[in-house]
């Protein structure tokens, strides 16, 4: 059947401040993400979805929550951007995390945990890759030097995706399991909060951020419940 | 009076058994006629519903094939992953998806459409938007205002009507590892007209597509298709039988998707002629020998009965025209009934038998007593009759004439002279010649004994005798006159034998002359009085006969007395 449930998702942002060692130069933003069925407007459960098994192993559940990101849009930064390494493991058929946010220059990691061949590509215009096949045990690494978004399958395990975002600024978050972020040190200034998910795009809310002080924050992201 | 006659009993009979028989026949003929045609009938549906249900099979069969086809086909990582991202890439705020996106999936479907032999392949995203379509119906499938999809489910089957023209179409989703729905892969086949004809081929039936009522596709001919649509409205079932355009179908349906049908049908008409076409000829071939079988029997059952009848009836027949009751009729043995009625006809005759000879013994013993009352009024001419009558009959043997004959010889002579009974005693006894008006007194006795006996039917053929026996070969006898052979045999033997008698018998005048002389006197007047071949016959007779007779009534004292007083008795009344 194909149902359509949609949840929304509310990104609740709070800005708070002094958490960096300047606090009186920047600002934090808090918030709290629900989401919900956008047809009912009730919050859905965050482990809704079942998650495969793979070779008997009980798969670990991937509450829904951590396929969130909370960043800025229109952000000015300045200054030598952070590089990171970010992971996304190959394991029990499906990518973990499904959704990672790096920014410019960062490298992504792909180790392979299961007990077979695994392969990374992108069709995306961010960044068009494949990392060929690779077998247990065995990493591959990709650079992200464009922002963007870019999606990520196995040639493979046609059913695996990853979405990896590549920011030019490290304001971004992953929400916990129930929905709680913060971002630190975020300049003040009028910005563009964005909740995504990779199934209803862009939820967006205008706030402001001033020096030494938090700032809270709320969206709603309706996500379509498929199953 | 003109009454009708009745009909022979051979035609009764033969038309009773063969009416019957025939008659029979024609009910048989009729109820196993119709007996088959509903079987064909019956058997008809069945096999319309076996071999739908095969096709049903195979269809399902198919459907099942391309639902899985479909579902690996769905599980291209290349068409994911290109429709997956290409919808997040549309789906951010202001980034354009790339085109070459869209080109790997087009690439991607036809593929497919190579791969399946389907008519149609589209694959839309989440929201219905198509993606791309390909195989020979794209663009059909390409817009997405003009297609509408009725029963969308997954692994169902859907109907698709694309801008009137409708798709049987097979829909899976492509899935990823989170349980999203990134888009669906259909493909579709056409239910048009070569679908239809396709059907037809492989069912060996007339095949209907029907749409919301109407027939979309069909292999009945025009009338035909608008005639099953209203047939379809009227009867609001799915199966059953129909007349279209004069032909009647059974028809079922054979697939449902959504709002379209599938029907099948089969001739019923068709199959009832090329059977009953068959059947008719060979029970035809069955009635035609039944019918030829039944008349022979009818024939032999009539002349059965009638035969023996028939025979029975001119053997009657037969007796009666000879009037011989003599022997009884032989018992033919065939049946009871006839033997029964030839035994009660043999009854009869044999009693008609004895009552006819008793009645015969009756008029001869009565002639007898009345020729014998004859001799008796003259004493000269006492026996005479009885002795002519003798005589007569030795002729007729010696002639080698027929018993019958002699019969009716004897009895004629006997009364030959019978006619006297209305002569006078004075004339008829008068001694010496007579006058002429005696003589023709006398000449009229013939005359008389001849309408003295025509009144019995019995005597009739011996009435000539009586009436002809004094004619002479030469027409000087009386009372005809006739000549030669005109005179009648017998008439012509009793002539000859009366002569002798007379010349040999004693008269009161005259004694009776000898047996020699009387056949010199006859031989003298052969030819002119008498036949000679008579004479000559009672010449050779007269050795056979008794002396007595031979000799005539000899002058004895007691007739000359008799004679004598009588004749005083005369005088004496006179």
């Amino acid at each position: 059947m194909f149902i359509v449930a949609a949840a929304t998702a509310s990104i609740a942002v709070f800005a708070t401040s002094g958490l960096t060692g300047a606090p009186s130069d920047t600002g934090t933003i808090t918030g709290h993400v629900t989401l919900t069925s956008h047809m009912r407007g009730v919050p859905i459960s965050t482990n809704a979805y079942s998650t495969r098994a793979v070779n008997g192993q009980a798969k670990p559940a991937s509450p829904e929550m951590r396929s969130v990101l909370v960043y800025l849009k229109r952000v000015k930064f300045t200054g030598a951007l952070p590089t990171t390494t970010a992971q996304i493991r190959q394991e029990h058929e499906t990518f973990s995390p499904r959704v990672v946010a790096i920014t410019r220059g960062s490298t992504v990691d792909f180790p392979n945990f299961d007990p077979y061949f695994h392969n990374v590509f992108s069709l995306s215009g961010t960044a068009v890759f494949d990392l060929g096949r690779y077998q247990t045990g065995q990493s591959r690494s990709r650079q992200f030097t464009k922002t963007g978004v870019v999606k990520v399958y196995c040639h493979i395990h046609s059913q695996m995706s990853a979405t990896i975002l590549v920011l030019d600024h490290p304001y971004f978050a992953t929400p916990d399991e129930s929905g709680n972020f913060t971002l630190r040190d975020v300049p003040p200034g009028t910005y563009t909060l964005v909740g995504w998910h990779e199934r209803v795009g862009e939820q967006v809310a205008e706030i402001s951020v001033s020096p030494g002080q938090a700032t809270d924050a709320d969206l709603w992201l309706p996500v379509e419940d498929s199953q | 009076m003109n009454q009708r006659r009745p009909p022979r009993l051979l035609l009764k009979t033969l038309l009773v058994t063969f009416g019957m028989a025939a008659g029979l026949l024609l009910f048989v003929f009729l109820v196993v006629r119709e007996g088959v045609q509903n079987q064909v009938r019956r058997t008809q549906a069945q096999n319309l519903d076996v071999s739908q249900g095969i096709l049903r099979a195979l269809e399902d069969g198919h459907l099942r094939e391309l639902r899985m086809q479909a579902g690996s086909l769905a599980e291209n990582p290349t068409l994911k992953a290109a429709v997956d991202t290409y919808t997040v890439e549309s789906s951010l705020a202001g980034s354009a998806a790339a085109p070459e996106l869209l080109a790997t999936v087009q690439r991607e479907l036809d593929k497919v459409a190579r791969l399946v032999g389907v008519d149609a392949v589209a694959l839309d995203d989440v929201s219905g938007r198509t993606l791309a379509s390909a195989g020979s119906n794209r663009q059909q499938w390409a817009g997405d205002d003009t297609r509408r999809i009725d029963g969308a489910g997954t692994g169902n089957v859907a109907l698709l009507d694309a801008g009137g023209r409708l798709f049987r179409v097979v829909r899976v989703p492509l899935t990823l590892d989170d349980g999203a729905t990134i888009g669906w892969l259909e493909l579709g086949n056409a239910l048009d007209q070569r679908y239809a004809e396709a059907l037809d081929r492989i069912s060996r039936t007339r095949t209907a597509i029907l749409h919301r009522g109407r027939v979309v596709a069909s292999t009945l001919n025009g009338p035909q298709a608008a005639a099953f649509e209203r047939e379809l409205q009227r009867q609001g079932m799915p199966s059953g039988t129909a007349v279209l355009d004069n032909e009647t179908y059974a028809f079922r349906e054979t697939a449902r998707i959504e709002s379209a049908q599938v029907y099948a049908l089969s001739s019923v008409d068709q199959a009832v002629g090329i059977i009953m076409g068959r059947f008719n000829l060979v029970l035809g071939i069955i009635a035609v020998g039944a019918l030829g079988l039944a008349l022979v029997g009818s024939l032999w059952l009539a002349r059965l009965l009638t035969a023996p009848i028939a025979l029975l009836s001119s053997a009657i027949g037969e007796r009666a025209a000879q009037r011989d009751l003599g022997s009884p009729l032989p018992l033919p043995g065939t049946s009871l009934e006839v033997d029964s009625l030839t035994d009660s006809f043999n009854q009869l005759i044999a009693s008609v038998a004895s009552a006819e000879t008793r009645t015969e013994d009756a008029y001869a013993g009565a002639i007898r007593a009345l020729a014998a009352t004859l001799d008796a009024r003259d004493p000269y001419t006492a026996g005479h009759s009885e002795r002519v009558s003798a005589l007569s009959v030795a002729v007729g043997h010696v002639m080698g004439l027929p018993p019958s004959e002699i019969e009716v010889l004897r009895l004629g002579a006997l009364l030959h002279d019978i006619g006297k009974i209305g002569i006078p005693d004075d004339v008829l006894r008068k001694p010496g010649k007579l006058t002429d008006a005696e003589f023709e007194i006398i000449t009229t006795h013939p005359v008389v004994g001849a309408r003295i006996l025509s009144s019995i039917p019995f005597l009739q053929p011996h009435l000539p005798i009586v009436e002809l026996h004094h004619e002479r070969p030469d027409g000087l006898g009386y009372p005809k006159g006739l000549r030669g052979d005109e005179i009648p045999l017998l008439a012509r033997i009793v002539h000859v034998a009366d002569a002798y008698d007379a010349i040999t018998s004693a008269r009161a005048y005259r004694a009776g002359r000898s047996g020699n002389d009387a056949l010199r006197e006859l031989w003298r007047c052969a030819g002119t009085e008498y036949h000679p071949e008579i004479v000559g016959a009672l010449a050779r007779a007269l050795p056979k006969v008794a002396p007595e007779v031979a000799s005539g009534a000899p002058m004895t004292q007691t007739a000359a007395r008799t004679a004598a007083s009588e004749a005083l008795l005369e005088v004496r009344s006179a």
